[in-house]
């Protein structure tokens, strides 16, 4: 039997220390050199470069939502395994805050009625339906609102500049308080260690948990699916969902096992913490299969064609079959076999080497969702084209930037705040976690 | 050990984040919980409201059994199903049932895999419910196929009589599939939980039948470490299985509905909110139940108020689920443009079934809000009250959806209006006497909480 | 339990069982154990107790292993399951065919839709073999333990805790153990013991058991004594009203609705129980309002043809004498006496019929299934069924008008034959030639002329005597109207030999037909 260890944090150091410092400088050039890269090789700050940019900031945000669903779920079941892992998730969700600067560019495309990436900002979309004539005809297409066909001005009192700006403005208000709200009540319990701070938190947790789906089924619509303002599916947001939880899972276990081999973390975080976080990545992977699965055959069962295009085009053009088939066979059939056994969840090496493969498979998820629309209304009609917005290096480059921006901001919340809840009333059940 | 109840020291909702709250109250050891847990089945006799009760329940199954034999006799033209709406009440009943059915084994399964320790307690009396309301699911779909007697049609048979095979690519054929899998599972898992404690019947009882029957029930069970490992594995196994199968079942239900192109039907999100909406009348109808059961059989120590209370947040976390499902599906309605859509929506809430729609409205998302409220939740007579109008707004959901849309599809020339019969009120009436009739046999002859698993829970002195 | 243990001879020892009362001096007893070197020692518990498991060393069990090929294979099950029974691919190799439906435009075998079937069976399976397997690895049920003789034993299953040293193991000791086990905190110490008198079933059991068996042959040794026979009494109607329904069936008479026995009053006057339909109702799918599609009758003459009214424009001469001898083509057109008038047959093929390799296949088929038992399979007028009917014609058993060689001079080329007129040859016969057109749909008569203008188009002569002698030959009158194109190609290659035109290959000789037949089309216009 083991003993159990008294419930307080013992290691000497639990935070980044100085490691900041030097991480944000690099990552920022980083940044900096991969976002300019990515802007020449997509042939300056058009369409091109601002669908890569959607890619990775869909990504990074799903991210950032996803480790503040983690948090707030634990505080709404009275979790006390996680209390450990919970501040690296609370950090996550404060990176938020910064997203909302990173969502600049795309709401400035869209105020300045730039149509080069959400094609209903102006009218003349629904026309002719990517056919190449119609483009040819002017893409950008200016017609006043009560010109524009029936069916745009009905879309028009939803996806508009106006209310997609305050739209957006409302979601971050919504995030960035509940992050900030969780992440300032953790570390103030860390000085005084008051159990009724974790009941404030718990009592907050359920209405907020409210709030937070509503403003992930909005901001799902508006992000992803709107790209393509024909095309609805009402189980969009539940698909943008899972993927978002699945890559907060990978991201939180990764940077566990950065901050243990840094020497940051010690015993805090414990083999079973990892067999746990391994065994919710294997239920989300199961859950985003489902969620996929479920979504694509009510569709391609009913056939219906105001549905089934945007299938149409991810499965049945040379280049998107691949990257469809890549999906279903490495977001779902791969990790689904492979973390399967036990054994594996509790072996630190393979969790680090599967939560980067689940997050590479969560970066193709959405260029599979954004891209293929970029081949339809700018790069000139997906049909008969392939891939044409095969541009690796442009790409590659604004993933690099991105991320590293991403990283620098990461460091700058952190800096020398603790990486663990010092004081949490259950930390002795995390410390003494284990899986029978 | 108390045999009184103090009603004063079984609250245990309060909420104390640096200790975890007990479980099981009244100080009981081992041995209180299994004679707090055997009480009722001890008992020499069997007290009179549980044969008032049982009466009753056979009452209505008998008239269940009439009225399915005038169905037989003559015809499904019995029922009020007409022209276009073809799926009547047997499959608003059917998607009824199931979806009660699956709170048991999403409490025995995934609560199990999240390690909620309070699932032990209700766990065994909640699969027995799955399992009950799956019989009376199966029957509504068996009797609508018309021809009874060749309902093995459904299943992949070679018969050269036939010289047919099932269509695969039919939803319908998926449920067939799914329900009677489900139904076997459910009942391996309850039956494969129940063991140890059955043994514990044989090991207490002191009549001869009844040592025949629970020695051989029991498979000669020991407690030994090694069958514990395999069981425990196992019992782990079954649950993993069962998570998805439960997901999968009402998931395929949805399908029936949502793979066809008719308004109100046609729409993704529909295995997800069918799925929270089965959990939120699941846990609704566990309540129900064991409100009563517990002070019936004196379980008020095994079953407590935290209990009720976790299951009550869960019932208003799915109500909540449901709600947004209802509104993410009108929002894309109208965000769709497709007109007959918006229409079915429309017609819905304010069209000649917008009662109905109102009813289920406000059952299934404004009354749980009072869940919200403290004393709403953990007050046993008024949850059941909440729990009882969730139930209706439940039914009233699968009413809305399948029988909405039916009569207002594409061709307004079809579009029709349904009116139940009196067999068809009858047969929803009298299928809670063969669920309840069930359920009574099954608290007096089995054991009704998981006596082994609530030991397994309870805090230890040197053992965390 | 004294005395029940004072002869040796009549029990053996199976182990010791020392009681425990809480689960960790239960598993201190059992690390206890384990340093003292036990191996054959096994803990009993009224739950499972954590940490026991290294205790008394139990290696994890290969369960998930099992139940994990059992998922796999039923992968395979699911899917070959849906594969078999939804195509025709495998009639050959099981004795029940498959069903291909096509439902809603997808494929036969359309993945997706297959995939919750497939799960469904893979939980099943993994289920059932999470259940079964894990019983029979924990070798249970066992009624038949000693275990259960031992009254403080039943206490395993509330609140009491066992160890059990077995006996087979080699530190075993009676006296030694029993002491270890007092040791080690047991708060009582009993053996376990084997009862050796006890050990044959008991008398009832065997016969119960084939009493059993017998009871569940009967049900299927009933149903196997009616197989094959004939049941002389009426089938149970369980449904009266849907075996028998108020309706009326094809081809039966006006029911008679009068009163009396003996009167007659018919529901409906012209004896039939169904109504014909209204005048000018047009079955779904037959508007023929494209007469040169439907009639091969050019547009500005349309006005002379009676469409749907099934009356021939024209008669041929030959007709007029078959009438005399009041053949049923007489009977069918008594009004269209007027001389044909060759201006208005369609010359070329109508708008939608594309005279392509395929058209010609096709035609060359429908041909050899419809025409050639009096044609010939080369046309030539050779038959199987006119060579018949000759020789009966010319012992006088019969009159026959020989059927027509295509390749006569009067039948050859366009100014005696069009391919309007061709088609309506087909249509509604000539002379002796019955109407194919309810046989043959329109699509399929065009095919036919078109390969009949290509067999026009190979040379081929009038027939000689040779002809037939080489026709006598075959004798098998399956063959005639096989569809097997093997046996047709033989026919024509043998036909075709006679006129020394060798068709060594059909496929490249039709290529070169088709392009015969577009140049005519072309000369044509």
């Amino acid at each position: 039997m083991h003993e159990t260890r008294p419930a307080k944090i013992t290691s000497p150091v639990v935070s980044l220390g100085n490691g900041y410092i030097r991480t944000i400088p690099v990552a920022a050039i980083v940044a900096a050199v991969g976002i300019v890269v990515s802007i020449l090789f997509s042939g300056g700050l058009g369409a091109r470069f601002m669908h890569a940019y959607l890619t990775n900031y869909a990504f990074l945000l799903s991210i950032c939502l996803g480790c503040l669903f983690f948090v707030t779920i634990m505080h709404l079941t009275r979790a006390g395994w996680s209390v450990t892992l919970r501040r690296i998730a609370e950090l996550y969700a404060m990176c938020v805050v910064p997203m909302a600067l990173l969502f600049l560019p795309i709401l400035i495309t869209v105020l300045t009625s730039n149509d080069i990436l959400y094609p209903w900002v102006d009218g003349g979309w629904s026309m002719g339906d990517g056919d190449a004539s119609a483009q040819a005809a002017g893409f950008v297409n200016t017609l006043p609102v009560n010109e524009r066909p029936p069916f745009e001005q009905l879309k028009y009192g939803f996806l508009n500049p106006g209310f997609f700006a305050i739209r957006w403005v409302v979601y971050f208000l919504i995030w960035g308080g509940m992050a900030a709200f969780f992440l300032f009540t953790s570390l103030k319990q860390d000085k005084t260690g008051e159990a009724k701070l974790t009941h404030r938190m718990q009592a907050f947790a359920a209405p907020a948990m409210i709030v937070f789906a509503a403003s992930l089924v909005f901001s799902s619509f508006d992000l992803e699916m709107s790209l393509e303002p024909f095309w609805f599916s009402t189980m969009f947001p539940v698909y943008f969902f899972a993927g978002a939880v699945l890559s907060a899972w990978s991201t939180i276990t990764l940077t566990a096992l950065w901050f243990q081999r840094t020497g940051r973390v010690t015993d805090e975080i414990t083999t079973e913490h990892y067999h746990d976080m391994g065994k919710m990545m294997f239920g989300f992977i199961v859950f985003w299969g489902y969620i996929g699965f479920s979504q694509f055959l009510l569709i391609w069962y009913a056939n219906i064609p105001e549905e089934t295009f945007w299938y149409n085009w991810r499965i049945n053009y040379p280049g998107w079959k691949t990257l469809s088939y890549v999906l279903l066979i490495g977001h779902l059939f791969i990790p689904f076999l492979a973390m399967m056994g036990r054994t594996v969840r509790r072996n630190r090496n393979f969790m680090f080497g599967a939560s980067i493969y689940l997050l590479v498979m969560h970066w193709l998820d959405h260029f599979w969702l954004v891209m293929p629309h970029y081949n339809h209304y700018v790069g000139g009609g997906i049909e008969g084209r392939g891939w044409p917005t095969f541009n690796p290096i442009a790409d590659l480059a604004c993933t690099v930037g991105m991320i590293a921006a991403f990283i620098a901001v990461f460091c700058v919340i952190c800096r020398d705040r603790p990486l663990v809840a010092l004081q949490d009333p259950r930390l002795g059940e995390a410390l003494n976690h284990e899986v029978h | 050990m108390a045999t009184t109840v103090d009603p004063h020291g079984l609250d245990n909702t309060y909420d104390d984040a640096s200790k975890r709250t007990p479980l099981v109250l009244g100080g009981l050891d081992y041995q209180g919980v299994t004679e707090t847990a055997c009480g009722f089945w001890e008992a020499e006799k069997a007290p009179k409201i549980w044969w008032i009760l049982l009466l009753m329940a056979m009452s209505l199954l008998g008239i269940l059994g009439g009225l399915i034999n005038h169905l037989l006799m003559s015809g499904v033209g019995v029922w009020g199903n007409n022209n276009p709406a073809y799926w009547g009440w047997p499959i608003v009943n059917f998607v009824f049932w199931v979806g009660i059915g699956h709170a048991g084994t999403l409490i025995s399964a995934i609560l199990f895999l999240f390690r909620q320790n309070w699932r032990t307690s209700i766990n065994r009396a909640a699969e027995a419910m799955t399992i009950f309301a799956v019989v009376c699911a199966g029957m509504f779909p068996g009797i609508h196929i018309g021809r009874v007697w060749v309902f093995y049609w459904l299943f992949p048979i070679p018969t050269e009589h036939l010289a047919m095979w099932p269509n695969f690519r039919s939803p319908l054929l998926w449920d067939v599939f799914a329900v009677s899998t489900y139904a076997t599972v459910s009942l391996l898992f309850w039956y494969m939980g129940m063991v140890p404690d059955i043994a514990t019947f044989r090991d207490r009882t002191k009549s001869r039948i009844g040592k025949f029957i629970y020695g051989l029930l029991s498979l000669g069970w020991t407690g030994s470490a090694r069958n514990w490992h395999r069981y425990e594995i196992a019992y782990t196994l079954l649950a993993a299985l069962a998570t998805p199968l439960v997901l999968s079942v009402h998931t395929i239900v949805s399908f029936d509905f949502a793979v066809s192109q008719l308004p109100g039907w046609h729409t993704t999100i529909f295995p997800p909110y069918f799925v929270a909406g089965a959990i939120f009348s699941g846990f609704a109808m566990v309540v129900t139940l064991l409100v009563p059961a517990r002070a019936l059989f004196g379980l008020e120590k095994l079953i407590t108020l935290r209990h009720l209370e976790n299951m009550n947040k869960i019932i208003m976390a799915t109500g909540l689920m449901v709600g947004t499902a209802y509104g993410i599906e009108f929002f894309i309605a109208w965000y769709s443009g497709v007109q007959v859509e918006s229409y079915a929506f429309w017609n819905r809430a304010f069209g000649n079934y917008s009662w109905a729609y109102w009813i289920m409205i406000s059952c299934n998302v404004v009354i749980p809000q009072l869940f919200w409220i403290k004393w709403c939740r953990t007050t046993t007579w008024f949850m059941v009250i909440v729990c009882i109008f969730v139930n209706i707004g439940m039914w009233f959901e699968r009413f809305v959806i399948t029988i909405t849309s039916l009569c207002r599809d594409f061709l307004p020339s079809s579009w029709a209006y349904f009116t139940p019969t009196w067999v068809d009120i009858g047969m929803l009436v009298c299928s809670f006497g063969l669920f309840s009739t069930l359920f009574l046999l099954f608290c007096r002859f089995l054991p009704v909480i998981a006596m082994a698993e609530v030991k397994g829970i309870m805090p230890r002195d040197g053992h965390h | 339990m004294a005395e029940k243990t004072n002869n040796d001879a009549d029990s053996k020892l199976i182990g010791l069982l020392g009681q425990f009362d809480d689960p960790e001096s239960l598993v201190a007893a059992c690390n206890e154990a384990r340093e003292a070197g036990y191996k054959k020692m096994d803990a009993y518990s009224p739950f499972p107790v954590h940490g026991i498991d290294p205790a008394i060393g139990i290696k994890r069990t290969i369960l998930p292993l099992i139940v994990l090929g059992a998922a796999l294979s039923a992968v395979f099950v699911g899917l070959g399951l849906q594969l078999y029974t939804n195509s025709s691919a495998f009639d050959a190799l099981t004795p029940f065919p498959g069903y291909p439906f096509k439902i809603s435009g997808k494929p036969i075998f359309s993945i997706p839709a297959n995939i919750p079937v497939t799960f469904e069976i893979i939980v099943l399976t993994s289920a059932i073999t999470t259940f079964l397997g894990m019983w029979i690895l924990n070798r249970l049920p066992m009624f038949a333990n000693p275990l259960h003789r031992i009254s403080r034993f039943k206490r395993v299953t509330n609140d009491k805790f066992f160890l059990c040293l077995e006996a087979k193991d080699e530190k075993f000791n009676r006296s030694a153990s029993e002491d270890q086990l007092n040791k080690w905190g047991a708060v009582a110490v009993e053996e376990v013991r084997q009862d050796l008198t006890d050990t044959d079933l008991p008398k009832w059991i065997p016969t119960a058991a084939i009493l059993g068996a017998i009871l569940l042959l009967l049900p299927p040794a009933a149903i196997f004594s009616q197989w094959g026979q004939t049941n002389r009494h009426p089938r149970l109607h369980v449904v009266p009203d849907m075996d028998w329904q108020h309706k009326f069936k094809t081809q039966t008479m006006s029911p008679n609705v009068a009163n009396g026995r003996d009167e007659v009053d018919l529901l409906y006057a012209d004896l039939r129980s169904a109504r014909r339909p209204v005048d000018g109702a047009i079955a779904f799918g037959s508007l023929d309002i494209d007469s040169e599609l439907n009639y091969g009758v050019k547009q500005d003459f349309a006005h002379t043809i009676s469409f749907r009214s099934n009356v021939r424009a024209s008669l041929s001469d030959d007709s007029k004498k078959d009438e005399a001898k009041g053949t049923e083509a007489g009977d069918e057109a008594p009004a269209a006496e007027a001389t044909e008038n060759m201006e208005q047959w369609v010359t070329t093929f109508p708008q939608g019929v594309e005279v392509t390799e395929d058209l010609l296949t096709r035609g060359q088929q429908r041909f050899n299934i419809y025409c050639a038992a009096c044609h010939g399979y080369s046309g030539q007028g050779n038959g199987l069924v006119n060579q018949k009917a000759m020789a009966l014609a010319a012992n006088g058993d019969a009159t026959w008008t020989s059927a027509r060689s295509l390749h006569d001079a009067d039948v050859k080329g366009d100014a005696k034959n069009p391919v309007g007129r061709i088609y309506d040859t087909i249509t509604n016969g000539r002379g002796n030639m019955g109407p194919y057109k309810a046989q043959i749909p329109v699509e399929d008569r065009w095919a036919i002329v078109a390969y009949v203008r290509a067999l026009q188009e190979t040379g081929l002569k009038s027939p000689g005597a040779d002809d037939a002698a080489a026709e006598e030959t075959k004798d098998e009158k399956s063959e005639e109207v096989s569809e097997d194109e093997n046996s047709e190609e033989e026919k024509s290659e043998e036909d075709s030999a006679e006129e020394e035109t060798k068709e060594e290959d059909k496929a490249a000789d039709d290529a070169s037909e088709e392009d015969k037949t577009e140049q005519e089309k072309k000369d044509d216009a």
